[in-house]
């Protein structure tokens, strides 16, 4: 099942993908036009993906709003130079990732975790801690906020770049192809980073992995 | 509500643990909020006038590979092509060029451009470059190539026919009448008996090689044979030693007295 799902996910663009492309490039082509307004509906559209995003690589949610609305103004103030070659929404991650890749460079030896909480509606999580507390019969809020420490601190293990690539891929669920795209690398690169980087996470969160 | 039991937790379930970290509802409205003040105040700012100049410089980052390489290429091929002129003429132009050692054997070399110049200017005798003996020419310098120095000696010109004929007229005639022969050639024969002898100019050139053994000679030798007597030892050692003796022998540091004296 999970093969299948890899599989789908590699897909380089599925229908739905090309028709919100489409949408996006017409609303686009609107505020090329003068009608700045327009923009908003892309904000509204993107803004929580790439919060996400960003938020996983810096593990500091003020950095991340500040590098989210600054992202969105240089799409906003670029976006005459937008041509339509990738999706809208490949070439703003692409914009985020570039600025957070450069503030996370800068900002290489201060670390300062600022977390969101963990989304109690999310069934899944719910189920692996329900997992993880049932084996160990500890406090779930407890183990939780031990946990996403944990997750967070394996995360800033990595370096910048697989650090992205686990995020793109398996937190965001876009697919190689457009992994590539908007780290300018080719797919066997993001492929050959992604084995590493799980490699890597799964050493440092061995005592939480069940078989 | 049952949830099914999950017994197995992978990676791939702690990392959508890790997707479930969401801000809450109201962070939106303050974010949103943020954002206008930041576009407002970004469509009121003007923009620098240097940032063309860092969107150009990032568009020719991407030709920085290849550009170097070629520069690299083109900076490689005028030095070796420097240093290639440099070393032919240093080679065709030095002075330091020695001839010394034992004669290498005889080549005979044509008319060509080389050896005109060379040539004894003697216009009616036919010139034959016999031989170029140069032999181990050394170079100073990181290689050491050999040139062909030729020396032209005038052969001895055996007389035509034509000139044993000529020679053969004017003895009869001088036999027949030796004042009309007198008269005519008189002046000619004269001049032609009391004109030096031709020189080859090369043999008036002496070789760069032997001066400079006679300079580190002369030096060497001024000490225990002053005056005239160094001149003649000098060549006679000049003949029997070697460059390479010549520089095991001669030490270019000397102590007299108190004074140290380094040769250069």
């Amino acid at each position: 099942m999970d093969v299948v799902k890899t599989l789908g996910k590699t897909l380089v663009a599925s229908p739905d993908r090309q028709q919100e492309a489409d949408s996006d490039l017409a609303v686009v082509k609107r505020v090329q036009a003068g009608d700045v307004a327009a923009f908003d509906q892309l904000v509204v559209k993107y803004r929580e993906r790439v919060y996400g995003v960003v938020y996983h690589l810096t593990s500091n949610r003020e950095d991340a709003a500040d590098l989210t609305q600054d992202a969105m103004i240089k799409a906003f103030q670029s976006i005459n130079r937008f041509q339509g070659q990738s999706s809208f929404f490949t070439w703003l991650y692409r914009i985020a990732v570039n600025s957070t890749l450069t503030h996370l460079r800068k900002q290489r030896l201060r670390t300062f975790f600022s977390f969101d909480k963990i989304d109690e509606d999310d069934h899944v999580s719910a189920e692996v801690i329900a997992a993880l507390t049932d084996a160990t019969g500890a406090d779930r809020e407890t183990f939780a906020r031990e946990l996403q420490e944990k997750l967070n601190e394996a995360m800033l293990k990595l370096s910048i770049k697989h650090r992205t690539v686990i995020t793109l891929f398996e937190i965001d669920g876009l697919s190689h192809q457009e992994i590539a795209e908007i780290m300018d690398c080719s797919v066997g690169t993001v492929r050959s980073r992604l084995h590493y980087a799980k490699q890597l996470l799964q050493s440092e969160l061995q005592a939480y992995i069940r078989r | 509500m049952n949830m099914p039991k999950k017994t197995t937790v992978t990676l791939e379930d702690l990392l959508r643990v890790k997707r479930a970290e969401r801000p809450p509802p109201e962070f939106w409205a303050q974010f949103e909020r943020e954002l206008r003040t930041k576009q407002l105040a970004a469509i009121v700012e003007p923009r620098p006038w240097w940032a063309p100049l860092i969107r150009f410089g990032t568009r020719a980052a991407r030709y920085q590979l290849p550009v170097g390489a070629a520069a690299v290429l083109a900076l490689s091929f005028v030095t070796v092509r420097q240093y290639r002129g440099d070393d032919y003429e240093a080679v065709v132009a030095s002075p330091s060029i020695a001839a010394i050692g034992e004669p290498a054997p005889a080549a005979s070399v044509g008319p060509d451009r080389e050896a005109a110049p060379l040539r004894a200017p003697v216009a009616a005798e036919r010139a034959t470059v016999a031989a170029a003996t140069v032999s181990d020419v050394a170079v100073t310098g990181r290689s050491s190539h050999t040139i062909p120095l030729p020396t032209v000696t005038p052969a001895v010109s055996e007389p035509t026919p034509s000139a044993r004929y000529i020679a053969a007229n004017l003895a009869a005639a001088q036999a027949d009448n030796p004042n009309l022969v007198n008269a005519v050639f008189g002046s000619m024969m004269r001049s032609a008996d009391n004109r030096e002898p031709v020189r080859d100019p090369l043999a008036q050139i002496s070789a760069p090689g032997e001066s400079r053994r006679s300079r580190l000679l002369a030096s060497a030798l001024g000490v225990a044979a002053p005056g005239d007597l160094a001149a003649p030892s000098a060549d006679r050692v000049s003949r029997r030693l070697t460059e390479e003796r010549l520089y095991d022998s001669i030490s270019r540091i000397g102590v007299q007295g108190d004074r140290v004296a380094i040769k250069f």
